[in-house]
């Protein structure tokens, strides 16, 4: 027991003693610095902006009643109510998706297709070349320097001579081996988690369950790279093939394969229905400008009974009853191709989530979006949430509008920017249990492989 | 000279194809490419066939629209697509990532929306394979493998010392293994461009314009100069490393380091260094400039009170009503052209920041021929920023002309007179609708694309010329044992 510490002991001194060890270190510890960084000013700009999108709601709502405020029907047509997608903790560790989708929804009541796909002002270029946040340097960095840690771990040994010398002197060569390998897990171990309890203060992560989970999710992805770097060295190649097989396994784990799988989805699930409903939304309510009015009243009332006690001002070529009544035929109207969207994106997502059971590098990516509430599910879900928001604003203000009541009679003035923020943090149970049922599979093929040749 | 080059080039050749491991990747890579180019096509095609569909539907439904107001019609606006340029199959660039079609209406200047990176899930980050995905990122890594241990290895076994012993230079030595590595890399690149040629001619129904041949030709050139560039690189690192092992982890490094982690890291320095407006700042500073330039909704505000008097006072009447045109028209006319003014200068201001932000990644090209290569080749296919930046300014320009086209019918052909709170509104022919032409996209001429691709140019070239002079006269810095 004694000896074996000691062994340890040494092995951990080898280590650090060669400098290779340190630079690998330090690269991670720099880009994970760096991923921290540029994660943290990424949300905390967004959070900026969320804060300055409050001040502006309130400014432009008073602006729009000083302008529109003698007629209620235009200053409906004019102000904006604005839902935020306030980020998580968490979205600093993983920016996922917050770069594409908006997280700030600005809407009048006038037909809501038309106005929910309306996308941030971005550079298209940061958006290709990604964001750099602390799950990059997990999920594409980790692994690599566990292989340059490792690949030679005992093909060094065999062309260095050592290894024969090693067989003859003692039957636990092999131990020798396994031993400089947990050496290797316990630095690289450490480091995460390093980098984790730093990331904790400095992105301000509440110690929960949560955390505990990505914690479990990180640690489980980056065994399955050490099993699958003992895999390859447990072929007994050269240092050489070893390298250039686990680079080749990376690229095709990080790269090819998910970038494949990208144009594969596109193809088979493209989304025309978007574009339909663009189209359904305008027609549903510009033809109706030269249709008897009967063909938007009925529709509407059908839709909305309780509103049929305000009288309709049926012989007024223009009244804005009328107008409000064709704005949502739009949206009625576009109902059918806004569904069928939803039922393709549900379709693109159940492909994925099976597709990523078998890559736990899409598995941890994903994993750890779902969980940062950066991933498609969540800006769904905001979306749904703006869907909800916009029909509450839409029947409280109905009747004011109909009625053509003074606008200072309504509450206008007390619509804030509202917060959207989740109602549950989802779990990745399903991501840890793939992980591990693949890291068993690696450990099971390289433990066959080293009683087949006992080395 | 030139024939002992020839001979170590073909060596090489060789004896890359004597291994078996070889012979698999390169395989390997050829079958990728091929995938790459057949569902790249595909996607091409369903995409902008989608586009055209909807393209067709949206200009006929405008020309179908009723005797009506013209500002009706001006608020009806039109839908633009951005279709894609014929070789956009070739090199995704931004594609994915830029909306596709964009609501163009009166008053109002819209987002381009659907981008295809909405309707994913996170895994657009692991980024879209394509044929230049492939040629800009595993090439060079099957280079590597390939020449790690080209100059190494025959140190390593001595033979080395026996080649240069017999009157072979080392300047012969490495310009015939470069020349020896790329031959290989042809070998499944010309194939590929063969390829590439026969489905871009199918794709364009066998008519070809000179413009893309010439950008064809172009990127063809590029990408061969890039796999000099790499494979010069990689002998002289085989020929500088103590061991064949240490070549190889310098060079996967270096691919790492460049190809992953730095694009990365320089737009996000980008970014960082010229913070671009969020949406409601931008929409804000242009909502303060219109104000302040004169509100058309405000009849008391002093701009439009003076034309009023003005035009008063030109057709001397007492009252707008009794103007020869329709008043409320002429009045809208000069706010889409005072609002259409300060949209665009903000939009330009805000495109000249992105501009900027992609500038330290373009400047990096010195540093890194990958994403000197990675520009060009974006701009060659018309996958880049500028096109897309092109794309959003000649829909503007129609947006434009659209609205005042409205207007000025309305000035011309609508009565001055409003009817009453109960007549029938007034309305013009609907054979009034066809004199405003489709909205069709046209690309930049490639002279126009060169010269904004410059920098990245002059980066790729830079390369050429210091892999080049390295390969002639690095050569007495370079251990024989």
């Amino acid at each position: 027991m004694h000896m074996k510490k000691n062994r340890y002991h040494l092995e951990f001194k080898l280590f650090f003693r060669n400098s290779s060890s340190w630079i690998g270190i330090f690269i991670l510890l720099i880009t994970g610095f760096a991923g921290q960084y540029f994660g943290k000013t990424f949300i905390a700009r967004q959070q900026a902006v969320i804060e300055k999108a409050a001040t502006l709601q309130k400014k432009n709502t008073l602006n729009n009643i000083d302008h529109f405020g003698n007629d209620i029907g235009l200053l409906f047509f004019h102000n904006k109510f604005t839902l935020a997608n306030v980020p998580d903790h968490w979205a600093a560790f993983a920016n996922g998706q917050r770069d594409i989708n908006p997280y700030l929804i600005s809407v009048t009541m006038l037909a809501l297709e038309g106005q929910l796909y309306d996308t941030d002002i971005n550079n298209p270029v940061s958006l290709l070349l990604g964001n750099m946040d602390l799950s990059f340097v997990f999920i594409f960095l980790f692994p690599l320097v566990i292989i340059a840690f490792t690949y030679n771990l005992l093909s060094e040994q065999k062309e260095s001579g050592i290894w024969s010398l090693l067989k003859a002197q003692t039957n636990q060569s092999f131990q020798i081996i396994w031993q400089k390998f947990l050496v290797r897990v316990v630095v690289i171990f450490s480091v995460a988690l390093l980098l984790l309890v730093i990331a904790m203060l400095y992105l301000a992560l509440p110690p929960d369950l949560t955390f505990l989970s990505v914690t479990v999710l990180v640690l489980l992805y980056l065994t399955f790279w050490f099993a699958v770097s003992f895999f390859i060295i447990s072929l007994g190649k050269s240092s050489n093939f070893n390298a250039s097989a686990l680079i080749a396994v990376w690229v095709l784990l990080c790269i090819v394969i998910p970038a494949s799988f990208n144009l594969f989805l596109t193809r088979k699930y493209p989304v025309p229905e978007a574009l339909q409903n663009v189209i359904n939304q305008r027609e549903g309510y510009h033809e109706k400008w030269d249709m008897a009015k009967d063909v938007t009243m009925k529709p509407f009332f059908k839709h909305y009974p309780q509103l049929k006690k305000y009288p309709f001002p049926e012989k007024k070529t223009f009244s804005w009853y009328w107008y409000y009544a064709m704005q949502q035929m739009g949206d009625d109207q576009a109902m059918a191709s806004r569904l069928a969207i939803d039922k393709k994106l549900a379709r693109r997502q159940h492909f994925t989530s099976i597709f990523a059971l078998f890559f736990p590098t899409i598995q941890t990516q994903l994993g750890v979006n779902k969980i940062a509430g950066s991933d498609l599910d969540t800006h769904l879900e905001f979306q749904q949430a703006v869907r909800k928001y916009h029909e509450q604003i839409r029947l409280h203000f109905y009747p004011a509008i109909f009625l053509n009541q003074s606008v200072n009679d309504t509450d206008i003035k007390d619509y804030k920017m509202e917060k959207y923020t989740r109602q549950q943090i989802p779990n990745v149970w399903t991501n840890m249990l793939s992980i591990s049922l693949l890291t068993m599979v690696m450990i099971g093929a390289t433990v066959f492989n080293l009683k087949k040749d006992s080395i | 000279m030139s024939g002992r080059i020839s001979t170590i080039a073909k060596q090489t050749f060789k004896a890359a194809f004597n291994n078996g491991a070889t012979i698999a990747l390169t395989l390997l890579l050829g079958l990728s490419l091929c995938l790459a180019t057949y569902i790249g096509w595909q996607n091409f095609k369903m995409q902008n066939n989608q586009r055209l569909h909807y393209k067709a539907l949206v200009r006929a439904q405008w020309l179908a629209k009723p005797d009506k107001h013209p500002h009706r019609m001006a608020h009806y606006g039109y839908l633009a697509f951005r279709e894609k340029h014929e070789l956009s199959f070739f090199d995704f660039g931004i594609e994915s990532f830029a909306g596709v079609s964009i609501f163009l209406e009166a008053h109002k200047q819209n987002t381009v929306n659907f981008s295809e990176a909405g309707f994913t899930n996170g895994m657009l980050s692991f980024g879209e394979i394509s044929v230049a995905m492939v040629l800009q990122l595993l090439v060079p890594l099957l280079i590597i493998f390939l020449g790690y241990n080209s100059i190494s290895a025959e140190r390593e076994s001595g033979t080395l010392k026996i080649l240069l012993c017999q009157d072979v230079s080392w300047k012969q030595l490495l310009w015939g293994k470069t020349i020896g590595i790329i031959g290989i890399c042809l070998s499944i690149f010309i194939p590929l461009i063969l390829l590439t040629i026969l489905l871009w001619a199918s794709l364009s129904n066998w008519q070809i314009s000179m413009d893309s041949a010439l950008r064809l030709l172009l990127l063809v050139l590029s990408y061969a100069i890039y796999f000099f560039v790499i494979s010069a690189i990689t002998v002289l690192v085989s020929a500088f490393a103590r061991s064949s092992k240490s070549a190889l982890i310098t060079l996967l490094a270096c691919w790492i380091f460049f190809m992953v982690i730095m694009p990365r890291i320089t737009q996000a320095v980008g970014v960082k260094i010229y913070p671009a407006p969020s949406k409601i700042e931008f929409a804000d500073a242009i909502a303060a400039d219109v104000h302040q330039q004169g509100d058309s909704h405000d009849p008391n505000d002093p701009h439009y009170a003076a034309i009023k008097d003005s035009l008063l006072k030109v057709y001397a009447v007492d009252d707008v009503k009794k103007l020869p045109f329709n008043y409320g028209g002429y009045i809208m006319a000069e706010g889409e052209k005072i609002t259409s003014k300060i949209y665009t200068k903000h939009q330009d201001k805000l495109n000249n920041i992105f501009e900027k932000q992609n500038s330290i990644t373009t400047i990096t090209g010195f540093l890194n021929p990958y994403l000197s290569l990675k520009n060009i080749s974006m701009a060659l296919t018309s996958s880049d920023f500028n096109t897309y930046v092109d794309f959003q300014q000649q829909a503007e320009n129609y947006r434009y002309q659209l609205a005042q086209k409205m207007n000025k019918l309305q000035i011309e052909k609508i009565s001055n007179i409003k009817p009453g709170d109960e007549d029938k509104p007034l309305a013009i022919s609907k054979s009034n609708w066809a004199e405003q032409p489709d909205f069709n996209y046209h690309f930049k001429k490639l002279d126009t694309v060169l010269s904004n691709e410059l920098l990245a140019l002059s980066a790729l070239t830079f390369w050429l010329l210091v892999t080049v002079i390295s390969l002639h006269y690095s050569t007495k810095r370079i251990k024989t044992i």
